[in-house]
């Protein structure tokens, strides 16, 4: 690493960690949603980025991730610290199961199916009402237990749990795409039938990425319903898992850079122009459309762009 | 009260086999999955609700000029939409599709809003009884409708030219174009047909239950699961899948729960793809 990168990711450093005490309340309450959103963005970026396939019933892992903690703190009594991964690893099991029917399709049927399995789990968070509280959804759900000192009820202490969790995130997903797993999860990307004749096991491969997405998908869910207090099967709709597939999608596919840009973007656009706050989905329809025909890299492919014209240049 | 389960499962299940049949010949045709065919089932409705309500067309008036409009839409939707994705990935036209679906349902809420219409048809009250079974008139019209629609379009791709050009490029792609069948000639006219389906779907439906800009999403998920289930491409097994589905529903709604019934469809969905992912007709 350079000099001059140093630098610039020692700024960046800085900045993120003074960043919650700059700002007022309902900004850092954006940024901190907009953390959630990065998580879940990732989650579904791996699968759509680099095995190639496109999961719209994500909002639903999410969603057993939120329902799965509360009822383990809630219910179960268990403090947030055991929970936290004990809802994803939950969310990560349905994952597998879900997993092993719809991996058997492969591109929009994959995606219809995801879609099928999403709109199951919603009409289950809906009806079941005994466990999750029907459409009224769950009230007063306790924030993250104190460690010592370090209470999690302000918006500040949350900015570091939820943003540690997004480092854990670009962490694991770095390693996995930067080793073994991640140049098979590639090569199936690329050809699936070609893989399996190099001796890639195709499945087994579509099958880790699924798990290891979902589970951080059940990590954005946990962290939501802690953050939020509050939960119902609204915010786990088909209209989240299509705003998950359009962040991945305008940030860029196949980079981990896209969907964190994606996430930040469609949380903080609608905030910061009122006016569009309305068509707002008008707008992302019709983004998806015209970065799909016109800029199939997305964001990142114009970035991509420019610094390769400065420097041939 | 079986027999009339039946009579309903019937009814339901003819205009799912409308909205699944454009589906598939998108597919079989052209490879497109077009997740915005709904939407087009949701304006469909709309048409045929504003010429009833508004201006007080008769019915089946208001049925055709929604028909032929989603049919102009359908050709409008494919030159700016799909025509520009035609030699890049194939799974391009899905997104775009998610992105024309968000575009055109949103678009409607924010004309229409949520607020549940109904045509408030005279027929959709009156009733006839034929045997045990009772039905409202509206009912009898859009399974009439439905049938007629599902006939004259096999006697129209099994002998017109057109209808031979498509089947031509469903059998071998590369050989229609090498004697002479034009790809964006038929890319055009294969989706005013689905497209013309799906509006006509839409006005029937809407006839019979409410209309609102949400409406055309679970048709759309029950057309997947259709399509899937008869076999990609097939006409037949949408036909079939259509009718199956529908009754499929209808006795679950009676005998297991109406809670869930949106949710049988999928249930199916994953019997099917766990024990013959190749649907009933499927050819691969």
């Amino acid at each position: 690493m350079n000099s001059k990168k140093f630098w610039l990711w020692l700024a960046v450093g800085v900045l993120l960690i003074f960043l919650p005490f700059l700002l007022k309340d309902y900004p850092l309450h954006l940024v901190n949603i907009s953390g959630i959103w990065i998580i879940l963005a990732l989650s579904v970026g791996l699968l759509q980025g680099y095995v190639g396939e496109i999961s719209m019933g994500h909002a639903a892992f999410y969603g057993i991730g939120a329902y799965a903690s509360v009822l383990l703190t809630m219910k179960g009594g268990l403090p947030f610290w055991v929970s936290l991964p004990l809802s994803a690893l939950v969310t990560m099991g349905f994952g597998f199961l879900i997993g092993l029917v719809s991996l058997r399709l492969r591109g929009p049927y994959f995606a219809i199916c995801t879609l099928g399995f999403g709109e199951i789990i919603r009409l289950i968070f809906v009806n079941w009402r005994e466990v999750s509280g029907g459409p009224d959804g769950i009230t007063g759900i306790p924030a993250p237990d104190a460690i010592g000192a370090l209470a999690f009820t302000s918006k500040q202490a949350n900015y570091f749990l939820i943003y540690g969790c997004v480092l854990l995130t670009i962490f694991v997903m770095y390693r996995l795409i930067h080793s073994r797993p991640g140049k098979a999860f590639m090569s199936v990307r690329e050809d699936m039938i070609y893989a399996e004749c190099i001796g890639i096991n195709a499945m087994k491969y579509k099958r880790l990425a699924f798990t290891v997405s979902t589970f951080f998908a059940g990590i954005g869910g946990c962290l939501y319903a802690h953050y939020e207090h509050f939960i119902s099967p609204y915010s786990f709709t088909v209209g989240q898992s299509f705003d998950l597939v359009t962040m991945v999608i305008i940030g860029g596919m196949g980079t981990l850079v896209g969907p964190i840009i994606g996430a930040i973007l469609l949380t903080l656009i609608p905030e910061l122009l009122h006016a569009i706050k309305d068509f707002r989905m008008v707008i992302y329809g019709l983004m998806l459309m015209l970065v799909i025909i016109y800029l199939p890299h997305g964001l990142v492919g114009i970035g991509q762009w420019i610094s390769g014209r400065s420097s041939k240049s | 009260m079986l027999i009339q389960q039946l009579a309903n499962g019937v009814v339901l299940g003819s205009t799912y086999a409308l909205i699944s049949i454009g589906l598939t010949i998108l597919f079989g045709i052209l490879n497109i999955i077009n997740l915005a065919h709904g939407e087009i089932y949701m304006l469909g409705a709309f048409v045929a609700y504003f010429l009833v309500t508004l201006w007080e067309v008769n019915f089946f008036v208001a049925f055709l000029v929604a028909t032929v409009a989603m049919g102009i839409l359908g050709v409008l939707v494919e030159r700016t939409v799909f025509r520009p994705l035609r030699d890049k990935e194939e799974i391009n036209y899905f997104i775009v599709s998610v992105g024309l679906l968000i575009f055109l349902e949103n678009l409607a809420l924010l004309f229409w809003g949520t607020e549940p219409r109904s045509m408030g048809l005279p027929y959709a009250s009156q009733t006839v009884k034929i045997g045990q079974v009772i039905v409202t008139v509206q009912r009898l019209y859009t399974v009439v409708i439905a049938v007629g629609i599902i006939f004259g379009l096999h006697f129209y791709i099994k002998h017109s030219r057109m209808g031979k050009a498509m089947r031509a490029m469903e059998q071998d792609r590369e050989g229609a174009l090498t004697v002479g069948v034009g790809i964006d000639e038929i890319s055009s006219f294969t989706f005013a047909l689905g497209s013309a389906l799906a509006g006509a779907a839409g006005a029937l439906m809407g006839s019979l239950f409410i209309v609102n800009p949400m409406m055309g999403f679970t048709p759309l998920l029950k057309a997947f699961v259709i399509v899937i289930f008869g076999g990609l491409g097939s006409v037949l097994g949408a036909i079939v899948g259509g009718l199956i589905l529908g009754m499929t529903e209808v006795l679950g709604a009676a005998y297991v729960s109406s809670a869930y019934q949106d949710a049988f469809a999928f249930i199916i969905l994953i019997l099917v793809l766990s024990f013959k992912p190749t649907g009933l007709f499927g050819k691969r």
